[in-house]
């Protein structure tokens, strides 16, 4: 808090250096930084107070030393995580997988939004919305359990189905060229139908005079899709895509823990799989920091650059 | 703006395909509607899985003959679960703690979204850099318990909500849409002479029935499936969520905690009385999206604009 | 509008002093949790405790309301969650929250003993632990003591009893005039006739109950064993290697369910109840649930439960750890130490813990032809979760108490017997079972065997080739397991 302003600020548009004119604006607009206010001291004291948690990552913490008295060890942690021989892989795992759900998973909820938006007969569209959003409410457990099912080698019906055609039965959760694959459509199939919510939530932006004058003028559905539609849901999908950037290296975790096995480590062994099979019976809080922070900071930067890439060339971002 | 731009290149040369696409538009409606019955029943028959399983016999459930149908049918299981007092204490908890954190934290997250979807707003950027750093960087559980236990938090009802109140993300998703209203709204309120917060409750927040429908869904799902609070934060049984319970239900009843604890296997909760505990649970939350897809209407916009 | 501004700038600096304020909040000592002092509302004096996970409200059950009334104290308990109760754990103790008594799990002794928030209880037990001293043998106050002091009651459970064998179904065996194997070859060879003659799944298994008896033939017991008087870990063994070079064979041949790594004891119980695979290992306390579900699938399944195979030598061994299950202990941070010591000996009172146990004669249980058993519903109602409020236990008695909870169904009875009749006087007790807590060990044992457990699956579905065991283990030791084997040793000189 700086107290810059002792005289009364100038209103009006001219400046006279910088804090003045600050605190004028701000008196200007009282009441809407009153409306921020809550906010502000929400976060500052429950996400900001404990931020000083994070010096455990340069530290070797005890928890029953406490912050102050654990001894402060630099970038051990660190190094433990990048000179790990596992690192390579499961940082690699973890990319691939994430870009993989990135590029498949985050197009279809918008996909079947639109698709959804196109259907007239309101009843079978509103049982359909309340219908394939059912999954998100299942627990990994459970849906890692009718996959496995779904899958088996011993009568599951994918694979019945597999011979039926007098194909080759396959071991989709035991064979390490597919295994990715079944975590990315169980995730589809779980939260595709929760995520356009937020879509169709948006469509209510464009206002429908426009697709009349577009009906007037002879445009397709197709055309009136690409061209009203989608522009108007631009803003949300930037903005979605932003927010899925920063999850980068949050590949999956709990779902994976859940799914996978030990015979298809090789290729779902992720970082938060990873640090969890470490930290068993032992927790060691000092690096799970350290991981957490070295994941933040590399999701930080990608919304940063995101939002800039975005403001260039969309002339729209988060700030 | 841009949506006019665009609108413009389709009158164009639009008229040329107007009845050819007819045809293709009909093809793509009966695929539409194929496609979408279909991805409705593959969501659909997991839940009919989990009754059928709730009504048949353990005998039937242990050796997976269920399918969708029950096999040796009985009731009893719902009578356990709904006579179940663990069962029924964190059901009042669950539905107060949804009722009251989501009326609460949709208010917090409205007027934090507010100002800061107006470009004019000076320091702007920092306070939303602010709240964004605060969705990758997080201090860790133990500082948070620790705050939580100073500010006395610790075993009461407060702390299930309190914390989640200001969620960025929903804040973000608000903003975005508070952003795509448009300014003559906002210079038509000030010219009958109106403060911000009386355009915001009197203008603003009647048009914005769509997002505040979604994010009341998204709050109200995410108090009712959120275990780990309750998990770190209550011991007390009065004050621990159903999805807690449920969790602990099924994880004292899974191989890997029954290995080292014989009593507790031989205790074990019948399948059967999982899957009806577990459809028991989830029932009430997915009630809520039919009632607030009433609010997901198109058009909302029309009309308000003057000029 | 001025007192407006100054009123934003007063909370805005409000939120900063908040935020300033919380970095020194760990220091600071918290009065709230042990202000209560050591009375109750109803003038007993009052115990705080935790205790381990269960599915029941603790202040509601039969069993809370006795030990209140027998030993006079009002108790207060608090249950870690059934997921993550390490981390809880770690969270009060960060909190200095003050308990007077704890049931903690081995991993979480050693880790609070050696951090040094456990009173040593030696003359608390001089003091007033008489109940206590009487209950509990010499040998197994071992695995609670550290550098000659003892920082817990052990709690040990049902002695040394077996809990899983394999079960085949006779009535197959009968149609394709097999008998029961008594050797790997001959297992082998049941195994190979079942698939080609039925083709379905001749063994299934879970991937959380790999060893067990297959791999005791080849010698392969328990987690450590003594070989020429210097222990060994099994992962060193080269046991574990012939073990994994047989199943593997079965695991190709189709005779092992190829499906092992990812079945859950629940699926493999689903694939032996619906006639989809002919034997598996069976642990007693399934067997209810499992055979009913059967002879209701097959009326005619008969199921005969496999006697441990013999090995090599012609001789059957099964092995047994016998390590205390659960460690009683008196945190430094409690206010009422003396108090805590004499509530935890009022409850081995030999009649209370009877009580305890199972309950009142006539109305929780009866005795038949000397053993006990269980009056339903009467005893599931009231004392269904009374082990978790057990907090040592007498080691004479406790094991013949306990198997009235065996009791409760016939079928379980009768395949808990037949288990422990079969291991009668085969058992070999782990060495390392009354080891005391060692660092290395504690810090080490759960990583490394989920990384031996996990490397175990690999070898005996071929994902990973059999002749990479060395590197595996190599890696094995590189994470710890040399640590662990060295410490083992050094405490295993010294008890000599």
């Amino acid at each position: 808090m700086k107290p810059g302003s002792k005289k009364l600020p100038v209103p009006g548009p001219n400046r006279r250096g910088y804090f003045p004119s600050l605190w004028s604006d701000i008196w200007k607009e009282w009441d809407l930084y009153l409306l921020l206010v809550p906010g502000v001291l929400f976060i500052l004291l429950f996400k900001y107070t404990p931020m000083y948690g994070i010096t455990i990552a340069f530290k070797d913490f005890n928890i029953f030393a406490g912050f102050a008295d654990s001894p402060w060890v630099g970038w051990k942690h660190f190094e433990k995580l990048f000179t790990s021989p596992d690192f390579a892989r499961v940082f690699q795992n973890t990319v691939i997988i994430s870009l993989l759900k990135i590029i498949i998973l985050f197009p279809l909820p918008i996909i079947v939004a639109l698709m959804l938006n196109e259907m007239k007969n309101m009843i079978i569209k509103r049982s359909v919305q309340t219908v394939i959003y059912l999954p998100h409410f299942l627990s990994w457990v459970i849906v890692s359990g009718l996959f496995i099912d779904l899958l088996s080698t011993n009568g599951g019906l994918v694979n019945k189905l597999l011979v039926s055609l007098n194909l080759e039965p396959v071991a989709f959760f035991l064979d390490n060229s597919v295994f990715r694959s079944v975590l990315v459509t169980s995730a589809g199939w779980k939260e595709t139908g929760w995520s356009t919510i937020v879509y169709l939530a948006a469509f209510s932006m464009v206002d429908p005079t426009l697709y009349e004058v577009a009906k007037i003028d002879g445009a397709g559905r197709w055309k009136q899709l690409w061209h009203i539609t989608l522009p108007g849901i631009a803003p949300i999908i930037i903005l979605m895509f932003i927010l899925r950037l920063g999850n980068i290296l949050e590949a999956g975790t709990e779902q994976i823990l859940v799914m996978y096995n030990p015979v298809v480590y090789n290729v779902s062994d992720v970082i938060g799989t990873y640090v969890y099979r470490q930290g068993l019976g032992n927790q060691d809080y000092s690096f799970t920091t350290a991981v957490g922070l070295f994941e933040a900071v590399i999701s930080f930067t990608l919304v940063i650059v995101g939002n800039a890439l975005s403001k260039k060339y969309l002339q729209r971002g988060i700030w | 703006m841009r949506q006019d731009l665009d609108l413009k290149t389709i009158s164009a040369g639009a008229g040329l395909n107007a009845i050819k696409s007819s045809t293709g538009e009909k093809v793509f409606t009966v695929f539409n509607y194929c496609v979408f019955i279909l991805i409705g029943i593959t969501t659909l028959v997991p839940f009919i899985n989990l009754l059928a399983k709730s009504l048949s016999s353990e005998d039937a459930v242990v050796s997976g003959r269920v399918g969708l149908f029950p096999v040796g049918i009985q009731f009893d299981t719902y009578k356990y679960v709904l006579q179940d007092s663990l069962f029924l204490t964190s059901l009042k908890t669950s539905v107060l703690l949804t009722v009251i954190g989501t009326g609460l934290s949709l208010i917090m997250t409205t007027i934090t979204a507010y100002p800061l979807s107006k470009i004019r707003l000076r320091g702007r950027k920092w306070l939303l850099l602010m709240f964004v750093f605060t969705m990758l960087f997080s201090g860790g559980l133990i500082p948070t318990y620790l705050l939580m236990h100073n500010l006395n938090l610790v075993n009461t009802f407060a702390v299930l909500f309190l914390p989640a109140m200001v969620n960025v993300f929903n804040m973000l998703i608000i903003k975005n849409y508070f952003e795509g209203l448009p300014d003559s709204l906002e210079e038509s309120g000030k010219l009958d002479g109106a403060g911000n917060i009386r355009i915001l409750i009197h203008i603003m927040l009647p048009l914005s029935l769509p997002v505040l429908a979604t994010i009341a869904l998204f709050f109200a799902v995410a108090f009712w499936n959120d275990y780990f609070t309750a998990m770190i934060y209550i011991t007390d049984p009065e004050l621990k969520p159903l999805q807690l319970y449920l969790k602990e239900l099924i994880v004292s009843s899974s191989g890997d905690f029954l290995k080292n604890n014989v009593d507790l296997a031989i205790n074990m909760t019948p399948q059967s009385i999982q899957a009806s505990s577990i459809l028991l649970a989830t029932i009430p939350i997915l009630l809520v999206y039919p009632f607030l897809q009433k609010y997901f209407v198109k058009g909302v916009l029309v009309g308000s604009v003057k000029g | 509008m001025r007192k407006r501004k100054s009123m934003v700038v007063a909370l805005l600096g409000l939120s900063l002093a908040v935020s300033g304020c919380g970095g020194g909040a760990s220091k600071t000592e918290s009065p709230g949790a042990s202000s209560e002092g050591t009375k109750g509302g109803d003038g007993k004096k009052e115990i705080r405790m935790i205790m381990q996970y269960g599915l029941f409200d603790p202040a509601k059950e039969y069993i809370s309301q006795y030990i209140n009334e027998k030993t006079g104290y009002n108790v207060k308990y608090e249950m870690l969650p059934a997921e993550n109760g390490n981390e809880k754990l770690n969270l009060l103790m960060a909190n200095k929250e003050s308990f007077d008594v704890m049931k903690l799990s081995s991993e979480q002794f050693y880790n609070l003993a050696t951090s040094g928030a456990l009173e040593p209880i030696d003359d608390l037990l001089a003091a007033h632990g008489n109940y206590i001293n009487q209950a509990i043998k010499p040998e197994s106050w071992g695995s609670a003591t550290i550098d000659g002091k003892k920082y817990a009651i052990p709690e040990t459970g049902t002695g040394a009893t077996v809990g899983e064998e394999l079960v085949v179904r006779q009535d197959w065996l009968d149609e394709l005039g097999l008998s029961i194997p008594t050797t790997t070859d001959e297992l082998y060879n049941m195994l190979k006739t079942i698939k080609e003659k039925k083709n379905i799944i001749p063994l299934t298994g879970s991937k959380d109950s790999i060893y067990g008896d297959i791999a005791t033939t080849f010698g392969v017991l328990t987690d450590w064993k003594e070989v020429d008087g210097k222990l060994m870990h099994k992962a060193e063994l080269p046991e574990m290697k012939e073990t994994l070079a047989f199943m593997n064979k079965l695991y190709k041949e189709g005779l092992l369910d190829t499906e092992m790594p990812i079945n859950t004891a629940q699926k493999a119980i689903e694939k032996f109840t619906t006639g989809k695979a002919a034997v598996y290992k069976l642990a007693w306390w399934n067997a209810g649930s499992t055979i009913s579900a059967l002879n209701k699938n097959f009326p005619d399944a008969k199921v005969t439960v496999i006697p441990y195979l013999r090995g090599k030598d012609g001789k059957a061994v099964t092995g047994v750890d016998t390590k205390t299950n659960w460690f009683i202990a008196i945190p430094k941070s409690s206010k009422n130490k003396e108090e805590a010591m004499k509530f935890l000996n009022a409850k081995l009172e030999p009649e209370t813990f009877k009580g305890l146990a199972i309950g009142k004669e006539g109305v929780h249980h009866e005795v038949k032809d000397g053993k006990y058993y269980p009056i339903l519903p009467k005893f599931n109602d009231d004392l269904g979760n009374a082990s978790a409020f057990i907090t040592g236990v007498d080691e004479e008695k406790y094991p013949i108490y306990w198997q009235a909870r065996v009791r409760k169904d016939p079928v379980l009875q009768n395949y808990f017997e037949t288990f422990q009749k079969n291991a009668e006087g085969i058992i070999v007790i782990d060495p390392m079972s009354v080891a005391p807590p060692i660092d290395a060990i504690s810090k080490n044992t759960l990583k490394l065997r989920t990384l031996l457990d996990d490397n175990v699956l690999k070898f005996i579905s071929g994902s990973e080739p059999l002749e990479n065991y060395d590197t595996f283990l190599q890696q094995w030791r590189a994470e710890g397991g040399a640590d662990m084997v060295k410490a083992a040793n050094e405490w295993y000189k010294t008890k000599k």
